[in-house]
């Protein structure tokens, strides 16, 4: 039967934040249809994308995890014949797909777009790196929403994160192997991208993982 | 004997400034224990430890026979819960919340909940965004009726509703407890309520239960008494007494182990018994809780 409530309370979430998910896809198309363009047309784009998969990122986490939690609904949600840890598990799971559906169709459309377009192949790595640090940056916030119930410390991470995607822009672009093979026509996955892609990855399945691990500990739930 | 539903024994939990000590409950099936006390005295903590959202320092929990918190999701099978502030998906309409808790519960009564729905006037329809205070209220009541629970843990809920709401809510307690094998856990400040639908009391105050028993009991044991002490004849001490206030010749004394033999003692003393009043619950209570501060501060 628990396998049967933790699937009802995933497909609860995933009902909940419809809307949320198809809005981000549909938000995302233009953004991509951009990207082709010259010059600041091609920046705006670019941009958009990046602020469309930020904005789904902090609605789904404060609509679904750290909202419930405040305006009590937990206290319904933890009526149900589900354990703590169960409860944290479907929360994890449902939000993750909520974000992972138009994280993943983006990105395979970002890299269609780049493909298929006059769009230079070189900056493939560039974009496949700051989209998969979009993740990261939800699992860290999914992370934060899960642990802590202070306000301070969700705003204080929606504000770190948001800034650091911008340094993390910075930082990529003045790394020589990707300035130097962004206009060319492959994409070039030198030894820095794959390990920042392996760091950023490695990074949001820890940093996750703990945060269920001592959510799921903690005995009290509200 | 059965084994009970709720099974409370030694049970502690500590926050800054709020302690539960000591407490020891118990519920048969087929009882509706009123779970009364103030504001801030623990009975929501001691309701979300029997639902495994708080877990306790120390002590035994079992409900249902289930030990908690580890099995506390085959507990939840059969337990539903209200709470004053507990809320719902704002969103979403009734209608939504019928359907997933249907999904989860096999037991969800249908034709119930209909009946429930016509009772409470509910619009299933309509987002719970969209309710009133009231309707949210029956709405979540709805909801933990029609699982067909054999234990309800109710926290203040008729808190906060209108006269016409808290009777149709109550009048609807006093019917699900037809059924014998099923048992309620009503906590409230409102010993009005209390008195009408509970058959077992118990009180607490400042995280300690002070006081248990059948509501019967309560109301037969509990006497205010008006005495007439004539001058040179001292007012006795008599054991059950809890309060005695003494102005000139005349007292009132409160006692909490009346008995007729009670008049009689008062009389041989010299005392004159005028009146014996019987005390409503409320009148109990507040006995009971200023009583037990005192012997604490003392």
């Amino acid at each position: 039967m628990n396998g049967s409530v933790v699937r009802q309370l995933i497909l609860k979430d995933l009902y909940l934040v419809r809307w949320l998910i198809v809005g981000a896809i549909v938000a995302g198309i233009p953004a991509l249809a951009l990207m082709p363009a010259s010059g600041l047309t091609s920046y705006v784009g670019g941009v958009s994308l990046i602020c469309v998969l930020i904005i789904l990122n902090i609605f789904l986490v404060m609509s679904g995890v750290v909202q419930e939690r405040k305006d009590k609904v937990l206290l319904f949600a933890l009526s149900l014949p589900v354990s703590s840890a169960q409860y944290t598990a479907a929360k994890v799971i449902g939000n993750a797909i909520a974000f992972l559906v138009p994280w993943i169709i983006l990105t395979v459309a970002a890299i269609v777009v780049i493909d298929a377009t006059r769009m230079p192949n070189g900056i493939l790595p560039f974009w496949i790196t700051v989209l998969v640090s979009l993740l990261l940056y939800y699992c860290i916030l999914l992370a934060v929403g899960l642990v802590w119930d202070a306000t301070a410390a969700h705003v204080s991470m929606i504000t770190a994160g948001n800034v650091s995607v911008n340094f993390l822009i910075a930082f990529l672009l003045g790394l020589p192997s990707v300035r130097t093979n962004a206009e060319s026509q492959t994409a070039v996955w030198t030894a820095d991208i794959i390990t920042i892609l392996g760091i950023e990855l490695a990074a949001a399945v820890v940093i996750l993982g703990t945060a269920v691990y001592v959510r799921s500990r903690r005995g009290d739930y509200v | 004997m059965t084994e009970p539903v709720i099974e409370l024994e030694h049970v502690e939990k500590s926050y800054r400034f709020f302690r539960l000590s000591d407490v020891c409950l118990r519920l048969d099936a087929g009882q509706i224990m009123g779970f009364v006390g103030p504001n801030g005295a623990g009975k929501s903590t001691t309701i979300r430890i029997l639902m495994a959202m708080i877990r306790p320092e120390r002590g035994t929990v079992r409900v249902l026979g289930h030990a908690l918190p580890r099995e506390q999701a085959a507990a939840k099978r059969d337990i539903g819960f209200v709470s004053e502030d507990m809320r719902l998906y704002g969103h979403a309409t009734l209608a939504w919340h019928m359907r997933f808790v249907a999904s989860v519960y096999p037991h969800w009564d249908t034709k119930y909940a209909d009946v429930l729905l016509r009772r409470f006037n509910l619009q299933p329809d309509q987002a719970i965004r969209h309710l009133s205070h009231g309707e949210r209220a029956k709405a979540t009541l709805l909801l933990a009726l029609a699982r067909r629970p054999r234990l309800l843990l109710l926290d203040e809920p008729t808190t906060g509703l209108d006269p016409v709401a808290r009777h149709e809510v109550l009048t609807e307690l006093m019917d699900v407890v037809q059924d014998e094998r099923r048992a309620i856990l009503f906590s409230s400040h409102n010993t009005q309520d209390v008195e009408q639908v509970s058959d077992q009391i118990t009180f607490i105050d400042r995280g300690r239960i002070i006081d248990t028993s059948d509501k019967e009991t309560f109301l037969d044991r509990w006497r205010r008494l008006h005495l007439e002490v004539p001058s040179g004849v001292t007012l006795p001490q008599l054991a059950g007494s809890v309060d005695a206030t003494v102005s000139g010749h005349i007292a009132v004394v409160t006692t909490q182990a009346y008995t007729s033999d009670l008049e009689g003692a008062y009389e041989r003393a010299g005392v004159i018994v005028r009146t014996v009043q019987r005390m409503t619950l409320e009148e109990i209570f507040i006995a009971t809780v200023m009583h037990n501060r005192r012997e604490h501060a003392a």
